[in-house]
């Protein structure tokens, strides 16, 4: 693709870009209005000035930077162990061969098959027997490595990683890790910046197990969120005054790692 | 062949996992094992709650009063999310507060598994409780399972405003006059939207069957649990409030949605029945509307809606100084003052008549006496519906019916129908 | 293709076989302790590699699994605990309920709505993304902008956005002259507002996905395609789409399986408090379903056989999807 893109593909792009902000700049600008506006039906098109005094009031009524740091470590955390979990096991179903490989990845892949609602007695059983419910193991634990990870790595690797560049390691005289350490693993940066994306977000966004997990005090931060619309009356403007400030470190991490994330997707494995 | 500067990076990505997982380590050990098995120091009781209960100063009171006990409050949005919570903590045999509070409309189902929790029952509180509050808590075997937090006696909301326009009387005592019964509430509703187009009379079709359902003796099931909702008396409820919607007077929306939210603001309605804590909600929703008042009325005398107990689960480590913390935040006193906090009427007899109750007035109600009025309905509860274990269930789907008329996706009669049957596909 | 470690420790000059013994007559009767852990490295290490996930995989995996499939065979009341065993009766009692055949309808037809056009937009996003923009790394960037908005936000703008009588939607509608759609009486309009939030939510993490294979593929090859005459469409679909197959199978894949177990946005669409998905059950997919014999009826043993009829229903519409890929051609070989 050596043309440049035109107005075509810059509007497409655009128009999209948009419609994802688009609800996101709504509950900024709700978030900034006082209670009785954000529960129209249709809200104003400006922000109105309350943003302050609604994050504040955010601020007062949960622990919401400890709430905040909970979540960032624990998703930041589960994420580096799945990519790097998974990335080993998908190097191993894509490239090595081993008896039982197919089977076990249809099995594995076959397990996300199964809704998870009903794992959480299950697992809140299994997390007692270890001792860890009320505290961030419980919540991270599980998220150590996903079925989801090991398939995509597979489906990433088994093209990314020619044969012929294993091959000539070997006959280099590398070992097996050696091979994965040099070969595979720059090959997986893409799908491995991805991934760690993706399942950040999953971690980050999960509220149902931390909700039945984690003690009150040191929730994580959709827990948190959700401890706004306590009482029966929903002040919409404080929730989503509250759910444009926990977006605000994403951003923010955005910005910051974004390059790093996006360059690493950018980069292409070694050229044929 | 040898990337050497994507190895440093590889290495650093490499270094700063292996610091991460450590510090994950490090805070999960740090944390858990703090205040366990620990004899010398006081021992704590969580009571797990949700909305507002109104025990924030209540138990900063009793921290500073007590050295043995502390309390810690734990909170969760919803009744929705604390249920979830309870259910799967109950089923996974651990993790509960040592104080779990329930809804009312759920205690039935959990009478019916009285194992899971500490028989409460104590001579020294007997009495405390309004009798048809105390029922309710307690299971076949007379056992006291729960303690009666606070109650919901319902009184009538009105917009005095739309009143006026259709030219009915505003004052609080002349309103309350004309809507003794439900046959005068739904003509005067009849009246109402005949002068006032576009507006309806009553919030939600759900509302009135809360209201009228819990007028009715055995709405579902026979005393003895058995499930019968095929009787005249549901179907006569069924009949007038989808008769209701054709005339007009339901605003067709379902209670608690965007819509009925939104509803407030846009003068969707004149009337609604309201419990104590639903003024908290009529306010909130209401914010720059003008007109509202409270009646000291409710067709066909009095009802109750809502309601929580405090329960103690077996599981726990504390049942004893569970129990007493229950038996206090229950006490009259405790609640007269939550009450003042957080609107939630007490279900204690004594507290009736405390100073909190007699003399609260809400302005945006018109400086409505609502303590007074509460009270007065409060008293008024004759009939206590009987609620068997597949109450909230059968509630469930006949909420689902009549909402399928408000829509209009099914004609009354079919959807009565399909009622039945998933009545029936309940098990 | 795998590739098969060779014995390469030998001090023969000859490419590495394909088994890992050789033969007797090139080399010492006993082989070297190099040789042995060479060997074992060869070996072994697919097992040591794939052993962290699957020691984690069986207590958080398979753990579940197995007792949910122990559960859906007994009577299992949530609160009373377990009862008697009764084969499959919970899986008869689902298959009769009266809402199960709708919810399952439902959920295939959210499935669709949801997926189809995800998988088109992603990939058409990713080909838009893969080129020389101006400010590349922002764009490519600011489609993750869905996946940072918190789940309650989302819930009460779309709540609020396909609201049946004060949304947004519908006023710019009637504004148009256009009558108000009951999104969320009627039934297929319902699965349009749930398929939005879903869509809008995951099409732009599977085009960074797309996008991420996209870079694996060599400019050469669009540059003799070029050359050959292909425009940029025809590019596209000759040389880009068979490529990212693997990715592709991927993404279809997941997406079956995470579009049949939508469970958040129809219960946060629902505005009634039982949140089963409508009074009708108009927009009830068969998760919620388990969700309701689980927590609401209380009756695990019907819960867990639902999960399973799901996890049957996930398989079957996964395989089709995959011999339907391949049968139209997108892809080549025999990879997965």
């Amino acid at each position: 693709m050596s043309r440049r893109p035109g107005f075509l593909v810059y509007g497409l792009l655009l128009a999209f870009v948009l419609g994802s902000a688009a609800p996101l700049y709504w509950s900024f600008l709700l978030g900034s209005h006082t209670a009785q506006v954000a529960a129209q039906g249709v809200p104003p098109l400006l922000p109105g000035g309350h943003f302050l005094d609604n994050a504040q009031r955010v601020l007062d009524t949960v622990p919401f930077w400890k709430a905040l740091g909970n979540s960032l470590l624990v998703s930041s955390v589960t994420a580096a162990s799945v990519v790097f979990f998974c990335t080993l096991a998908g190097y191993a179903f894509a490239k090595l061969r081993f008896r039982g490989s197919v089977p076990l990845l249809v099995f594995v892949v076959a397990t996300m098959a199964v809704p998870t609602q009903l794992g959480v007695v299950p697992m809140f059983i299994l997390m007692s027997e270890f001792g860890w419910t009320g505290s961030i193991w419980a919540v991270m634990v599980p998220w150590l490595v996903t079925a989801f990870g090991v398939f995509f790595m597979r489906q990433y690797l088994v093209d990314a990683v020619p044969d012929e560049l294993i091959e000539a390691a070997r006959i280099d005289g590398c070992s097996q890790i050696r091979v994965f350490w040099h070969v595979a693993a720059p090959a997986a940066r893409p799908a491995a910046a991805v991934l760690w994306l993706f399942t950040f977000m999953q971690v980050w966004t999960d509220f149902f197990w931390p909700l039945i997990a984690l003690p009150h005090e040191n929730p994580t931060i959709q827990v948190a969120l959700n401890q706004l619309q306590s009482g029966f009356f929903k002040d919409y403007s404080l929730v989503l005054a509250g759910t444009t400030l926990a977006t605000i470190p994403l951003l923010v991490l955005f910005v910051v790692a974004g390059r790093q994330l996006v360059s690493g997707i950018m980069q292409g494995a070694v050229k044929g | 062949m040898r990337h050497k500067v994507r190895s440093t990076q590889r290495g650093r990505l490499a270094l700063g996992a292996v610091t991460a997982l450590s510090l994950a380590v490090l805070t999960a050990c740090g944390g858990d094992d703090g205040g366990e098995g620990d004899t010398d120091g006081p021992v704590t009781v969580t009571v797990a709650t949700f909305n507002e209960f109104g025990y924030e100063e209540l138990i900063e009171e009793w921290n500073a009063d007590h050295d043995d006990i502390k309390i810690e409050q734990v909170k969760v949005g919803t009744w929705d999310d604390a249920k979830a919570n309870l259910y799967t903590k109950l089923a996974a045999g651990s993790g509960l507060s040592d104080i779990e509070a329930i809804e009312g409309d759920a205690m039935p189902a959990i009478l019916a598994e009285a194992d899971a929790f500490t028989d409460l029952t104590d001579a020294e509180l007997d009495g405390r409780w309004l009798d048809w509050v105390a029922e309710k808590a307690t299971n076949s075997d007379g056992q006291m399972i729960g303690y009666a937090t606070d109650i919901g006696p319902e009184g009538i909301c009105y917009r005095a405003d739309l009143f006026d326009k259709a030219g009915l009387p505003t004052d609080r005592a002349e309103v309350a006059g004309l809507m003794g019964t439900w046959d005068d509430y739904f003509a005067l509703g009849e009246d109402f939207v005949r002068k006032v187009p576009d507006t309806a009379w009553y919030d939600s079709s759900g509302g009135v069957v809360q209201a009228m359902l819990n007028q009715v003796e055995n709405p579902f099931e026979t005393d003895d649990n058995t499930v019968a909702v095929d009787n005249p008396e549901l179907k006569a409820v069924y009949d007038t409030v989808t008769t209701n919607i054709e005339k007009g007077l339901s605003t067709r929306l379902a209670q608690w949605g965007d819509d009925w939210v939104a509803s407030f603001q846009n003068s969707g309605f004149a009337t609604m029945a309201c419990p104590g804590w639903m003024l908290g909600v009529v306010e909130g929703n209401s914010e720059g509307v003008e007109g509202w008042d409270f009646a000291d009325v409710f067709p066909g005398g009095g009802g109750n809606w809502g309601g929580s107990f405090l329960t103690v689960p077996a599981q726990g480590d504390n049942i004893e100084e569970a129990t007493e913390v229950a038996a206090w935040l229950t006490a009259p006193e405790q609640q007269a003052k939550a009450f003042a906090a957080k609107g939630t009427f007490p279900s204690q007899v004594e507290a009736l008549d405390s100073p909190e109750i007699t003399g609260a007035s809400n302005a945006f109600f018109n400086d409505a006496p609502i303590g007074e009025i509460l009270a007065n309905r409060a008293e008024a509860v004759t009939v206590q519906p009987h609620k068997g274990p597949k109450y909230s269930d059968i509630l469930t789907a006949f909420q689902a019916a009549v909402l399928r008329v408000d829509d209009g996706s099914q004609p009354a009669d079919e959807s009565w129908d399909q009622f039945l049957t998933d009545v029936e596909a309940l098990g | 293709m795998k590739i098969d470690g060779g014995d390469t420790d030998t001090p023969r000059v000859s490419p590495p076989s394909a088994s890992s013994t050789p033969t007797p007559a090139d080399v010492p009767v006993r082989p070297t302790l190099r040789q042995r852990l060479a060997a074992w490295d060869v070996r072994l290490s697919p097992y040591l590699y794939i052993s962290p996930f699957f020691i984690l995989f069986a207590l958080v995996g398979l753990f579940p699994l197995a007792y949910t499939a122990y559960v859906s065979v007994h009577d299992w009341s949530l609160l009373g605990g377990q009862g008697d065993f009764v084969g499959l009766q919970n899986y008869r009692e689902v298959l009769e309920n009266p809402y199960f055949v709708k919810q399952l309808v439902n959920t295939i037809s959210i499935f669709l709505l949801s997926s189809l056009p995800q998988v088109v937009i992603a990939v058409t996003l990713a080909a838009l993304l893969d080129s020389q923009l101006r400010g590349r790394t922002w764009w490519r960037m600011s489609v993750l902008l869905p996946f940072v908005v918190s789940p309650v936000a989302v819930a009460i703008i779309f709540g609020s956005v396909f609201g049946d009588r004060y949304g947004l939607v519908n006023e710019l509608l009637g504004a148009i002259g256009i009558d108000a759609i009951p999104w969320h009486t009627d039934r297929f309009a319902s699965h349009v507002a749930i398929a939005t939030m879903v869509n809008w939510r995951w099409t732009g993490y599977n085009a960074l996905i797309f996008l991420a294979a996209m870079q694996a593929v060599p400019r050469d090859l669009y540059e003799s395609a070029e050359l050959d005459g292909a425009g940029r469409v025809r590019q596209f679909l000759s040389v880009t789409l068979p490529m990212i197959r693997p990715v592709m199978v991927f993404v279809i894949i997941t997406s079956t399986i995470g579009g049949l177990q939508i469970f958040a946005e129809p219960r946060l669409f629902d505005e009634t408090t039982a949140r089963n998905g409508g009074p009708d059950r108009q927009f009830g997919t068969i998760t919620m379903l388990v969700y309701d014999f689980g927590w609401q009826l209380r009756d695990l043993g019907r819960a867990s056989a639902t999960a399973w009829m799901l996890f049957i229903l996930i398989c079957v519409f996964a395989l089709l999807n995959y011999y339907v890929i391949r049968r139209i051609g997108l892809l080549g070989g025999d990879d997965r």
